[in-house]
C-alpha cells in the first residue's frame, strides 16, 4: 500500500513487532477501520497533548539503547494477558495514521514518528499494571526474610545474626561510653529535700546579713551627698570611726556561718587583730618577713601570698 | 619562608570575646575587679561542656562568655592572653576515667585548687525540676554574692579555699552598693563529716511582707484581675487567697531595705528574701592544692602524701619552669588518677 511505502521506518517496526502474532487478520480489518475512522477524528490528539506524549515516550524509551528490542520485550509481557485488546488498539492507532496522511501530510508524519512511543507507553504501563497486580495478589508465607531471599535463607540468616551481634557489641560500647560521659551527672529531684532546704536557709541567712549591714551603713549616710565636699568629709569621718570600732572588736563572730565575701575588707569583717600587721608580734615570729625589703616585689599575687603566709604563721 | 613559619608558630589561638571597654578597676571603690576564664583541658563529653557553659554564665559579667578554645591551645596561651586582659582566675574543667575535675587557679602564679566533682547538675536540669523557673533579664548583669559556710574550722587548706573563693568575685563595699545589683548568690557549704563542698547558685528575690498575694500580683503584673467570682470589689482586698499564703513568712528571712527596690519593695516596708536555685549545682571534694598554676609544690593533698611530695616537687618546678605547661597538666591528671586508685583501694 501507498502508506507503507510512504513511511517505511515505523511500518517496519510495526511489522517486526507483529512477528508470529495474528498478522493475517490485520489486512482484512484495516479497510473497515478506515471507513469507521471519521467518527474518531474529533478524538484526535491536539498539539499540547502530542508534545506531552512525545516527551513521555522519549522518557520512557530513554533508558533502552535499542528501541526495537524494548518494544519487543514489552510486547511479550503484554501478550500474555490481553492480546486481543492490544490488537484492537493497534488497529485504531493505525487507522489514525492513515487519516493523518489523508488530511495533513506533515502531521501524519509527525504522528507516525511518535506513534510507536505512545503505543509502547500505554502497552508498557498496562503490562506493568498487570504484572504488579499479579505480584500483589500472591500470598506470601510470613517470613522475616521475605520470599525473594528464600534461596539464600541460610547465608542471609547467618549474616543477619552476625550483624546483630556486631551491633550489640557496638551498642554496649556506646552505652559504656555514654555512662562514662554522664558520670557524676545527677538530675535534681522535683522537691526540696532536707539538705537543699538547709542550704537555702544558710544562703538566706547570708543575704539577710548583708542586706542588714548595707541598710545600717547606708542609713547612717542618708541625706549626705558624697559629691559635696562637706558631706564627703563627714562621711569619711564616720567611716573611719566605724573602721576603728570594728578593729576594736576582738571577738570573732561566734556563728559558724559567715557571709564574708560581700563585706569590704577592713570595715565589717571585725577581724582586726587577726590581720597580721596589727598584732604585737608582727614580723618577730616569722623569720621570712624580717628581710622583707630584700624580697622581690611581686604583683597582684603578692596579696594572696601574704595572706596564705599569714595563715600559715597562725598555725605555728 | 622560615621566618614566616616562625611567625605562624607564635600565633596565639585563643579567640576572645571579652568586651574591650570593661573596667579593670571599680570606679567607686577603686578595688581591682577579678576576672576569670572558664575553659577545659582535654576533650569533654556533652554534659560537662554544658557545665562549662553554665559556669561561665555564673561567672558573668567579668568573664569571657564565648571563649573559643582549640585543641592546640596550651595553658601558656591562656596565660599569655590573661595578662593583658586582666584575668585573675582560671577555672579549668577536665575529665578522667574516674570523675570530672575542676581546678581553680589564680593567674599568673597560683595557687591552684583541684576539686573532684562528685556530683553535678546542670542549670537546665535544675530549671526542669522546678515548676516555675525564674530568669529575669538582668539576672546575669551583676556579679553574684558569695556566701561561704562551714569553712571556719581552722584548717589551713580550708582557709585558703575561703580566700580563693572570696577573691573570685568582686568585693562589695556596703557603703556604696546598690541593692538592685544583688541578684544572685553563690553558696559554698563545707560539710565537715563528708568533707564535701556543696556548690549552689541561687537567684535572690525580694517580696514585701504582710501584703496579700493578690495585691502583690496586681502591683507586679499591671493586669486587670479576674473579679467574676466576687460579690464586691472589697472582697478582692479582704478575702485571703490560697496558695503560698500558708507559707508563713520566716522572721529570719525578712530585711529592711536601705532604698527602694523596684516597684513593690519600698524602703519603709519590710521585705522577705526568697531564694530560687538557678544552677549549676556541684558537690566538690578538695583533692589537692598546688603552689603554682597547675604546677609547683603540693601544699595540701587529700590523700595524705602531700608532705612527702612537697620537697622534690619544689625542686622539680624550678627546673621545669621552662618546659611546656601541658606536660605538667598531663602529670597532674596522672597523679589524680593514681590518687583515685589509692582512694578506691582504701575503700
Amino acid at each position: 500500500m501507498a502508506e507503507e511505502t510512504h513511511v517505511a521506518e515505523p511500518a517496519k517496526a510495526q511489522n517486526k513487532r507483529r512477528v508470529g502474532k495474528k498478522g493475517g487478520s490485520k489486512g482484512k480489518k484495516r479497510p473497515r477501520m478506515l471507513e469507521g475512522m471519521p467518527q474518531n477524528k474529533p478524538k484526535k490528539i491536539d498539539r499540547k497533548m502530542k508534545k506531552l506524549y512525545r516527551k513521555r515516550a522519549r522518557d520512557y524509551n530513554s533508558d533502552g539503547d535499542d528501541n526495537d528490542e524494548d518494544e519487543e520485550e514489552e510486547r511479550d509481557v503484554g501478550s500474555d494477558g490481553e492480546a486481543e485488546k492490544e490488537g484492537e488498539e493497534e488497529e485504531e492507532e493505525e487507522g489514525l495514521d492513515v487519516n493523518g496522511d489523508d488530511g495533513n501530510s506533515d502531521e501524519g508524519e509527525e504522528s507516525n514518528r511518535i506513534q510507536p512511543g505512545i503505543t509502547m507507553f500505554v502497552d508498557g504501563s498496562r503490562a506493568f499494571k498487570m504484572a504488579f497486580k499479579s505480584i500483589i495478589k500472591k500470598s506470601v508465607p510470613e517470613d522475616a526474610l521475605g520470599p525473594v531471599l528464600s534461596a539464600h535463607k541460610k547465608l542471609i540468616a547467618e549474616k543477619l545474626a552476625e550483624e546483630e551481634a556486631e551491633r550489640q557489641v557496638k551498642g554496649e560500647a556506646k552505652k559504656e561510653k555514654q555512662l562514662l560521659a554522664e558520670k557524676g551527672h545527677v538530675k535534681p529531684a522535683n522537691y526540696l529535700d532536707l539538705n537543699e532546704k538547709f542550704l537555702i536557709g544558710v544562703a538566706t541567712k547570708g543575704v539577710v546579713k548583708l542586706f542588714n549591714a548595707v541598710n545600717k551603713a547606708q542609713h547612717a549616710q542618708k541625706g549626705l551627698d558624697p559629691l559635696r565636699y562637706k558631706d564627703a568629709k563627714a562621711i569619711r569621718k564616720r567611716r573611719k570611726e566605724a573602721f576603728f570600732s570594728a578593729l576594736g572588736k576582738t571577738s570573732k563572730p561566734a556563728v559558724d556561718t559567715h557571709a564574708k565575701g560581700h563585706t569590704s575588707k577592713g570595715e565589717v569583717d571585725g577581724e582586726g587583730p587577726a590581720w597580721a600587721p596589727l598584732r604585737d608580734n608582727y614580723m618577730l615570729t616569722n623569720s621570712k618577713l624580717k628581710d622583707w625589703d630584700k624580697m622581690p616585689e611581686t604583683t597582684a599575687a603578692d596579696d594572696f601570698g601574704r595572706m596564705s603566709e599569714d595563715s600559715s604563721s597562725d598555725g605555728d | 619562608m622560615a621566618r614566616f613559619h616562625n611567625q605562624k608558630k607564635k600565633k596565639v589561638f585563643v579567640k576572645l570575646a571579652v568586651k574591650k571597654n570593661q573596667p579593670s578597676v571599680d570606679h567607686i571603690t577603686g578595688n581591682k575587679i577579678p576576672k576569670s576564664f572558664v575553659f577545659s583541658r582535654g576533650k569533654l563529653p556533652g554534659p560537662l561542656r554544658q557545665l562549662q557553659m553554665d559556669l561561665r554564665k555564673l561567672m558573668l559579667p567579668y568573664t569571657a562568655l564565648n571563649l573559643k578554645e582549640k585543641k592546640r591551645n596550651s595553658l601558656k596561651d591562656f596565660l599569655n592572653v590573661a595578662g593583658p586582659m586582666g584575668v585573675t582566675h582560671f577555672l579549668i574543667l577536665s575529665k578522667t576515667a574516674t570523675a570530672p575535675y575542676l581546678r581553680i587557679g589564680r593567674t599568673p602564679q597560683g595557687p591552684t585548687l583541684t576539686f573532684k566533682i562528685n556530683e553535678y547538675s546542670l542549670a537546665v536540669d535544675v530549671a526542669q525540676s522546678q515548676l516555675r523557673p525564674r530568669c529575669p533579664q538582668d539576672l546575669f548583669q551583676n556579679p553574684p554574692l558569695i556566701v561561704l559556710s562551714g569553712f571556719g574550722s581552722g584548717d589551713q587548706h580550708l582557709k585558703l579555699t575561703t580566700i580563693m573563693f572570696q577573691n573570685i568575685f568582686p568585693a562589695i563595699d556596703i557603703n556604696t552598693v546598690k541593692l538592685s545589683s544583688c541578684q544572685r548568690i553563690v553558696l559554698l557549704n563545707y560539710n565537715k563529716d563528708t568533707k564535701l563542698i556543696d556548690f549552689r547558685h541561687y537567684s535572690i528575690r525580694l517580696q514585701p511582707v504582710g501584703v496579700s498575694r493578690r495585691i502583690r500580683k496586681i502591683v507586679q503584673n499591671h493586669q486587670v484581675p479576674d473579679l467574676r467570682n466576687l460579690q464586691d470589689v472589697s472582697d478582692f482586698v479582704t478575702k485571703a487567697g490560697y496558695g503560698s499564703e500558708s507559707e508563713a513568712d520566716d522572721e529570719a528571712a525578712t530585711v529592711t531595705l536601705a532604698s527602694d527596690l523596684g516597684r513593690i519593695n519600698k524602703a519603709s516596708t519590710k521585705s522577705a528574701v526568697k531564694l530560687q536555685e538557678i544552677g549549676p549545682r556541684m558537690t566538690l571534694q578538695l583533692i589537692k592544692i598546688e603552689e603554682g598554676l597547675c604546677s609547683g609544690g603540693v601544699i595540701f593533698s587529700e590523700y595524705g602524701n602531700g608532705d612527702g611530695k612537697k620537697k622534690p616537687e619544689k625542686e622539680d618546678t624550678k627546673k621545669q619552669k621552662d618546659t611546656d605547661e601541658d606536660e605538667e597538666d598531663m602529670n597532674d591528671d596522672q597523679e589524680n588518677l593514681e590518687e583515685d586508685l589509692e582512694d578506691d583501694e582504701e575503700d
